[in-house]
């Protein structure tokens, strides 16, 4: 049982992680002097944070180290009550065979200011037995104190030529072909983000037991949010009930996510534009707007009425 | 004893007003009497105004009744077995007739009560025994199909001078002491609302001997929980903004009222740029509302307040002199509907992050690529027992079941064992019966194959035509040059795709 390539070929040790040499190389003095202050991963999706997180646990931990290993998610959904009373009951015994215990929680942008204050008192009471890893995509979402403690480590998106060469290695243990444009779209697509460039390596490996381009290109438009364009399109008809109707038929129903619908009504107004559907001066006004509205979702607004919202921007671009 | 029962009225006479109503009420009954099988009656009016007493009234005329209303589970089976029941048995006998009431109509729900409104279609048919409904809403698409079926009687409010009348002769009856404009705010808060009116005099009266405008200071309280449609009607009514503040004293979740009043807008506003306006308050408000959430920081609420109501309610040019229906959000609906969808999802998910170190969120943004890997049958077998799926959980990614494995050369030996217990012949059409399904799926492959030739050609083509594709063939070489230098991925992107754009 190997489960999909993103874990089958997740790197083990911290010299297999990719494309974050900096932040490594600093790591590994930690294992040296066997001793680690609280760390903090900032960096977008897909660039190894938890990974490194594991490959880090492994080594500094040792042999023992899923005795002595915690992994929570700050965005689990079982509360953060309950992610609290798992640190605690955690921390509280001594470490077994390794010289502290560890604690990785993920996603702590995710959780409110009070609970942040509440974390981190908990960091302070166990600093003698236990270390923290924390991670997120944004650390101006952290609260200063907590930040003031860790050792903060910004993840970059992962380069090109390095997603290429790692999806190259899959490629080869696979045993499948790669046609030479193929491998450069799935960067493209991937954005540095290493785990959506082996989600589409391994869907597009689905299709024909040769990846082309086309195929990569198959599994992302197959990917994206659906009916954005039509969407689009109701609203610059002026029909702005059945444009709405239809956007919370693929939010709530369909359950996309604002940031996927945001970006997918972004590259269609720009594909739009490039087919002369939209003139210039309109599309720098939509832009412009998308952009706003993309800064609210992310500021923790409601996504639907944001891009709800945002629909009715594109009521007044019709002259018709 | 409350006062609203105590003084329900005890015959038609002393039921308040709509008097039209009651003389077409009085002939249906009449026409019964006499033998004869009129259409059911169906009251319609706002609360508060009578229909329920009327109805208990007309029950005095009849041997015998039977009620059902919201609290009654009223799925199509309980209304047939117990209403259908009642319809027939009163037949039978032939002593008298028994009277059907069902109160409430406008409420039986779409999916608990499921048939609901079949049901009473059909009793309405065969049924040979009286029968009243009753609605609170004129508009509800629920009853829309069964007005035709019935004699629609409107009751309407109450008139302000009758209910003090009324209210006077409670308070002499009581024996308390009143100032007259004490009843007289009484009667108008209540808009035409009976019933509400005689349980705010109880409130303000009971266990006293007089009351004064002091007293209405406990009911002005009471009156802040206001309907929350109220609320809504008052800001895309209005433009007034102390009756739109007004509007606003409403106890409820700030998110919901700001749901609710989203939901309308474009119902009552016609003008586009009207529109956009308002969903930009709506969308700043909601932001204040994140802000206050996140932060915990509830004194961003003022801010999210005045923007959904003043903000929405400024945005029109002119109030409009027309009915608009209000619904609530179509949000709440699709979100019920698709509840049981959203659920799998989410075990799904949450099993799928267990295993890949991802939240439930992340997990599911893996989704569609696991979709597509659930196509292939070994694979979707392979992954269903890596993330320990069951059947139910795996139609998330592919709608048919994965078929049982087939027998690869290893285990068939273990296979042999199993089935020579069982009578050599049954082995051999076993056999025979993969062959076939082994040619066939050997053919299916092949046309497959040409097809997938075919559409890669096509797609080919395709992209030829396509400038997105065409941009993003741009995109990668300017990424594969500058790959070294790059630290920001996404800037040279979107410098690249506005350069490229403004070239065409």
């Amino acid at each position: 049982m190997n489960g999909p390539w993103v874990e089958k070929y997740r790197p083990q040790t911290l010299d297999e992680v990719v494309g974050q040499d900096h932040i490594i190389q600093r790591l590994k003095r930690y294992i040296e002097e066997g001793s680690m202050p609280n760390l903090m991963f900032t960096g977008p999706a897909g660039v190894g944070k938890t990974t490194t997180a594991l490959a880090l646990a492994k080594s500094v931990l040792g042999e023992y180290w899923r005795q002595n290993f915690l992994e929570l998610n700050a965005s689990d959904a079982r509360g953060i009550d309950t992610v609290r009373k798992d640190i605690k009951n955690f921390c509280r015994l001594k470490p077994i065979g390794a010289p502290f215990r560890l604690i990785f929680l993920d996603e702590v942008d995710n959780m409110t200011k009070d609970a942040q204050h509440a974390l981190r008192r908990e960091m302070e009471m166990y600093t003698k037995t236990s270390s923290f890893i924390l991670s997120c995509n944004y650390s101006s979402k952290i609260i200063d104190p907590i930040q003031s403690r860790c050792a903060i480590f910004r993840f970059t998106p992962v380069k090109g030529h390095q997603i290429i060469k790692r999806l190259e290695k899959i490629a080869e243990s696979e045993n499948i072909k790669t046609n030479p444009g193929a491998l450069e779209s799935i960067v493209y697509f991937a954005e540095g983000d290493m785990r959506r460039a082996v989600n589409i390596l391994q869907a597009s490996s689905t299709i024909e037991k040769e990846i082309t381009e086309e195929s990569v290109y198959e599994v992302v438009s197959k990917a994206k949010p659906r009916d954005v364009r039509k969407i689009i399109n109701k609203a610059l008809e002026g029909n702005f009930m059945e444009a709405r109707d239809q956007l919370r038929e693929v939010m709530v129903v369909q359950g996309t996510s604002g940031e996927d619908m945001i970006t997918q009504i972004y590259q269609e107004v720009s594909k739009m534009a490039m087919e002369g559907l939209i003139e210039e001066h309109v599309y720098v006004d939509l832009i412009e707007n998308i952009g706003k509205f993309d800064f609210r979702i992310r500021e923790g607004s409601n996504p639907r009425i944001q891009l709800e919202a945002l629909l009715t921007k594109f009521l007044l671009k019709n002259k018709q | 004893m409350l006062w609203t029962t105590k003084y329900r009225p005890k015959n038609f006479k002393e039921v308040l007003g709509n008097t039209k109503a009651k003389d077409e009420i009085s002939d249906w009954i009449d026409a019964w009497l006499i033998g004869q099988h009129p259409k059911p009656l169906l009251l319609v009016g706002p609360p508060g105004t009578g229909k329920t007493t009327l109805a208990h009234l007309v029950a005095d005329e009849f041997a015998d009744f039977i009620e059902l209303n919201a609290s009654d589970k009223r799925s199509y089976d309980i209304l047939l077995r117990t209403v259908g029941e009642a319809s027939a048995s009163g037949s039978l006998f032939n002593q008298g007739l028994k009277l059907i009431i069902l109160d409430e109509v406008d409420g039986i729900h779409g999916t608990d009560d499921r048939g609901g409104i079949r049901a009473i279609s059909k009793i309405i048919k065969e049924g040979q025994n009286p029968l009243i409904m009753i609605a609170n809403d004129p508009y509800s698409k629920r009853i829309k199909s069964l007005k035709s079926k019935c004699q629609v009687i409107n009751i309407r409010k109450i008139h302000t001078n009758s209910i003090v009348a009324l209210l006077k002769r409670i308070c002499i009856k009581e024996g308390i002491e009143f100032e007259e404009h004490v009843l007289r705010t009484l009667a108008k808060q209540s808009k035409g609302d009976l019933r509400s009116a005689i349980n705010d005099l109880e409130t303000m009266a009971r266990g006293k001997d007089t009351i004064t405008s002091q007293d209405l200071e406990i009911i002005s309280q009471k009156d802040e929980i206001r309907n929350i449609f109220d609320s809504v009607r008052g800001v895309l009514k209005s433009k007034n903004p102390q009756h739109i503040k007004e509007a606003m004293r409403v106890e409820a979740n700030p998110a919901f009222i700001l749901e609710l009043i989203t939901e309308n807008i474009p119902r009552e506003y016609e003008k586009k740029h009207e529109i956009e306006q308002a969903y930009e308050m709506v969308s700043q408000a909601d932001t204040y509302l994140g802000r206050a959430f996140q932060t915990r920081n509830y004194g961003y609420w003022k801010y999210s307040y005045d923007l959904m109501s003043l903000g929405v309610a400024l945005s029109k040019d002119e109030t409009y002199k027309k009915f608009a229906r209000y619904t609530n959000s179509s949000v709440y609906t699709l979100l019920s509907k698709s509840r049981a969808k959203r659920d799998l999802k989410d075990r799904v998910a949450d099993k799928i992050g267990e295993k890949t170190h991802t939240s439930r969120k992340v997990a599911k943004e893996q989704f569609p690529y696991l979709e597509m890997m659930f196509q292939i049958n070994d694979l979707a077998r392979e992954l269903a027992d890596y993330f320990n799926l069951d059947d139910s959980e795996v139609k998330v990614f592919r709608s048919r079941k994965i078929p049982k494995k087939k027998k690869s050369k290893k285990s068939t030996g273990a296979n042999k064992d199993k089935n020579s217990k069982k009578p050599s012949n049954q082995v051999k059409k076993v056999k025979s019966v993969e062959k076939i399904k082994k040619d066939t799926t050997n053919k299916k492959d092949e046309t497959k194959r040409k097809s997938k030739a075919d559409t890669s050609e096509k797609s080919t083509k395709k992209s030829d035509k396509s400038y997105g594709k065409r941009l993003a063939k741009k995109d990668k070489t300017a990424i594969d040059k500058s790959d070294d230098d790059t630290d920001n991925l996404d800037s040279k992107k979107n410098g690249d795709k506005q350069t490229s754009l403004f070239n065409f």
